[in-house]
């Protein structure tokens, strides 16, 4: 269980990206967050695995307090907790292979991993992961050869390689066109259902955050306006999706609107 | 900047502080001040400097013309006549001014004025100075081309000199007995196939020093080499060999096609030691000719060309490596996004830049010239010169590529649990690689380029011996150099775009 409470986060520069935010993700949960374009995802998301340190709050994963952790502590619960970038963020020039192995850096020996060498155990997963995802045929390739579908599944891969028991997805499908998005998703899903992966996924499409989410929350300058159950968010039209977005729902709504009918017909 | 006055809106609710007429006499006096005062700041001062500039160089030229002259008159004469340049540049800025003027009262008087041409007169005037300043002498070029032409086909084809014939001396000896007695040494016998030399007679009396001159000898040659100069020496009967002379003049022989000579000489004057000087000795007359003996070999410039071509190659091999060695840990010093944790490490990067700014700045040649007063001239100070400003151009681009990685891979890194050494193994290393190998690889071209000139200052190399050669005029050993340099630099092109490729 993922419990946050009172998370603020306030950059050097004085933006305050979070504002007292408190919720609870239960094992298991499918949670999408949404919200505007600068309304605090990331540093959300960021914030959980400490890639941001949080100005004040806390977060209790499995009882323990992430914004108290540092160093080797840190980077003990890190390997628990996967996450998937909106720009992939691999290694461009390395393999896929290697990509992929990364993964179980934070379980290799620095002076293994220097040398490249990672155990039969890990190579044999990093197979399976591969052919999880469809990209076995792909091993060897520099990772910038591949089609963003196939990256953002390297990057999957990567996260799975950690055996996480949470994946932190921002935005994982906004450099994805529709088709592959929905596929993306469905893995997703599929890593959730079968593997009890918790997934805290930023998204923005409403026809995706319908389709896959079990729980929703809304973000508006960093605090949370909306909270939703999975069948709250089923039985949602746009104009209450919109609502969630504020005052500039219009703007983001148009494109919203385009974007869901091709995300439909494609999925379709 | 704008010279152009183009009347705003701004400009045309104020009216110019100064009547048309008082603008004109400002401008007269000082140029520009009118237009100044008539609201239009930035073309007053723009005229306002470069009148300035233009009367002060020009002032500069009258006197650097005149040299040797004194007084104002004087002066002006002597440079009109002397540069007819100087009479056009003097006309032009006479119209620069009086233009100045007019406009002065065209511009107060708002009734317009087009800048362009005055704008076109500066620039004029400008070109002329740079002309002048130069020393541009297009005359020269085609004029004197011709003297060039020697030198430039020795240059483009210097291979004769490359090879050499071993020379050697000659040495042909016939005997003199002195005084005569009644056995004086029979001549040497004719010979087959090796010059010899007849003296007749074998003996005689010295020059007495300021008395009666030495007797007579003649001397006959066969065998020698046709058409190719001897000369006369003597050997004392204790072992000290000297130059004849007569007249106070060596004297030199030339034997015929057929390699024989015939010269009458006067026996030398010398002072011998008194236990030899009354008793009968025996001396040699030598005819010394210089002869090629065997094949060909390759010429002493080409080795020295080879043997200082490698150096080159070296100090620019050696340079390089020093300069990535050290520019590696100065560059991670020298990138922002490494740098800005705290306000210590951010002063650190500033001091680092700041250094590796100044030392850029200097050109190697400077750095050859600073290190060959420390450490001596030859290859060292050359390799310490390239050595530092490498670190200094590396340093800067090692820094950039760093500081233009993507932090994105190093985030994902980090989230996956690894530590700081994995971070910089899997996501910071595999970024620079490719801007690394590129930007050394370009220094490495740099290096050994400027290896080949570094030299003219002393620091080794290839270029030491070209210097060299030039001065001396050899322009054919100054050919091989070039020739081997132009060679190293094609390589090196073909070499680093490869590598290039491959890596990259
Ligand atoms: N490093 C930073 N320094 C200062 N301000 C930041 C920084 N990163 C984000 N912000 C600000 O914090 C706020 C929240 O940003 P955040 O990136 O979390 O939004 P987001 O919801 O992820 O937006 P998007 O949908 O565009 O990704 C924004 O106002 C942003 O400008
Ligand atoms: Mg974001």
């Amino acid at each position: 269980m993922l419990e946050v409470r009172h998370l603020t986060k306030i950059y050097d520069d004085g933006t305050v990206a979070l504002r007292d935010v408190n919720f609870i993700v239960p094992d298991g949960e499918f949670l999408v967050i949404i919200g505007l374009s600068g309304s605090g995802k990331s540093t959300l998301l960021r914030c959980i695995n400490r890639l941001i340190d949080p100005t004040e709050g806390e977060i209790i994963w499995d009882g323990v307090d992430l914004a108290k952790l540092g160093g080797d502590d840190l980077r003990m619960a890190r390997r628990k907790i996967g996450m998937v970038f909106q720009h992939f963020n691999l290694v461009r020039r390395s393999s896929v292979i290697t990509n992929v192995l990364a993964g179980r850096l934070g379980y290799t020996s620095s002076r293994q991993s220097l040398l490249g060498r990672f155990s039969a155990e890990d190579n044999a997963k990093a197979q399976h992961a591969l052919e999880r995802l469809g990209i076995e045929d792909q091993a060897h390739k520099r990772a910038d050869e591949l089609s963003g579908g196939q990256q953002q599944r390297v990057g999957v891969a990567r996260a799975l390689m950690q055996e996480p028991k949470m994946i932190l997805a921002d935005e994982p499908v906004a450099s994805l066109d529709p088709v592959l998005a929905h596929s993306l998703m469905q893995q997703l899903e599929i890593l959730n259902k079968e593997d009890k992966i918790t997934i805290l996924c930023s998204l923005h499409y409403l026809d995706l955050v319908q389709r896959y989410a079990t729980s929703v929350f809304g973000l508006r300058d960093g605090e949370i306006v909306y909270r939703g159950t999975r069948e709250e968010i089923r039985a949602m039209n746009d104009e209450e999706f919109k609502e969630i977005y504020g005052q500039e729902a219009e703007r983001v709504g148009g494109g919203l609107q385009g974007d869901l009918l091709t995300a439909n017909g494609g999925g379709a | 900047m704008r010279l152009s006055h183009t009347p705003t809106s701004s400009e045309e609710l104020k009216p110019s502080l100064v009547p048309p007429f008082l603008a004109a006499t400002l401008s007269l006096i000082i140029p520009g001040l009118g237009q100044i005062l008539a609201r239009t700041i930035r073309r007053g001062l723009l005229l306002l400097f470069s009148f300035a500039t233009i009367t002060g160089l020009l002032v500069w030229r009258f006197i650097e013309t005149a040299r040797r002259d004194t007084g104002l008159i004087n002066i002006v004469k002597k440079g009109l006549s002397l540069e007819p340049a100087l009479v056009i540049l003097s006309i032009l800025v006479i119209v620069f001014y009086i233009w100045n003027v007019v406009d002065a009262y065209a511009i107060a008087n708002r009734s317009g004025s087009n800048p362009a041409g005055l704008l076109f007169l500066v620039i004029i005037i400008f070109f002329m100075l740079g002309w002048q300043i130069g020393q541009i002498d297009l005359v020269a070029l085609i004029t004197q081309a011709d003297d060039a032409g020697p030198a430039l086909t020795s240059v483009l084809w210097p291979w004769e000199r490359s090879i050499e014939y071993p020379k050697d001396i000659v040495t042909t000896t016939a005997q003199i007995q002195i005084p005569c007695t009644e056995t004086p040494p029979a001549p040497s016998g004719a010979l087959e196939d090796a010059p010899y030399l007849l003296a007749d007679p074998t003996c005689g009396t010295l020059t007495e020093f300021e008395g009666a001159p030495g007797s007579t000898v003649t001397l006959t040659g066969h065998n020698f080499i046709p058409n190719t100069r001897a000369n006369i020496w003597w050997k004392d009967p204790i072992g000290n060999e000297f130059r004849q002379r007569q007249g106070g003049e060596y004297i030199n022989i030339t034997p015929d096609e057929n390699g024989a000579f015939k010269i009458d000489i006067v026996l030398p004057y010398r002072l011998v030691p008194a236990n030899i000087r009354d008793v009968t000795t025996i001396w040699e007359i030598q005819i010394r000719q210089v002869a090629s003996i065997g094949d060909w070999q390759f010429s002493t410039e080409l080795k020295l060309a080879i043997e200082k071509i490698i150096e080159t190659i070296f100090i620019g091999m050696m340079a390089t490596f020093f300069g990535i060695l050290l520019a590696l840990p100065v560059s991670f010093f020298a990138a922002r996004n490494l740098m800005s944790a705290s306000p210590i490490t951010l002063g650190i990067y500033f001091i680092t830049r700041t250094i590796l700014n100044i030392i850029r700045s200097i050109e190697p040649l400077i750095w050859a010239i600073i290190f060959v007063v420390i450490v001596g001239l030859g290859p060292f100070a050359g390799i310490m010169a390239l050595t530092i400003h490498s670190i200094a151009a590396l340093g800067k681009l090692y820094s950039e590529s760093i500081e233009s990685i993507d932090p994105g891979p190093i985030e994902a890194i980090q989230a996956t649990g690894a530590n700081w050494l994995q971070v910089v193994v899997y996501a910071v290393i595999p970024q620079i690689i490719p801007p690394f190998v590129s930007f050394t690889i370009y220094r490495w071209d740099i290096n050994i380029r400027m290896s080949t000139i570094i030299g003219f200052v002393g620091g080794g190399g290839i270029g030491f011996l070209l210097s060299q050669w030039i001065r001396l005029m050899d322009y054919k050993a100054a050919g091989i150099a070039v020739w081997f340099i132009a060679i190293t630099v094609a390589i090196l092109d073909f070499v680093s775009a490869e590598v290039r490729q491959r890596f990259v």
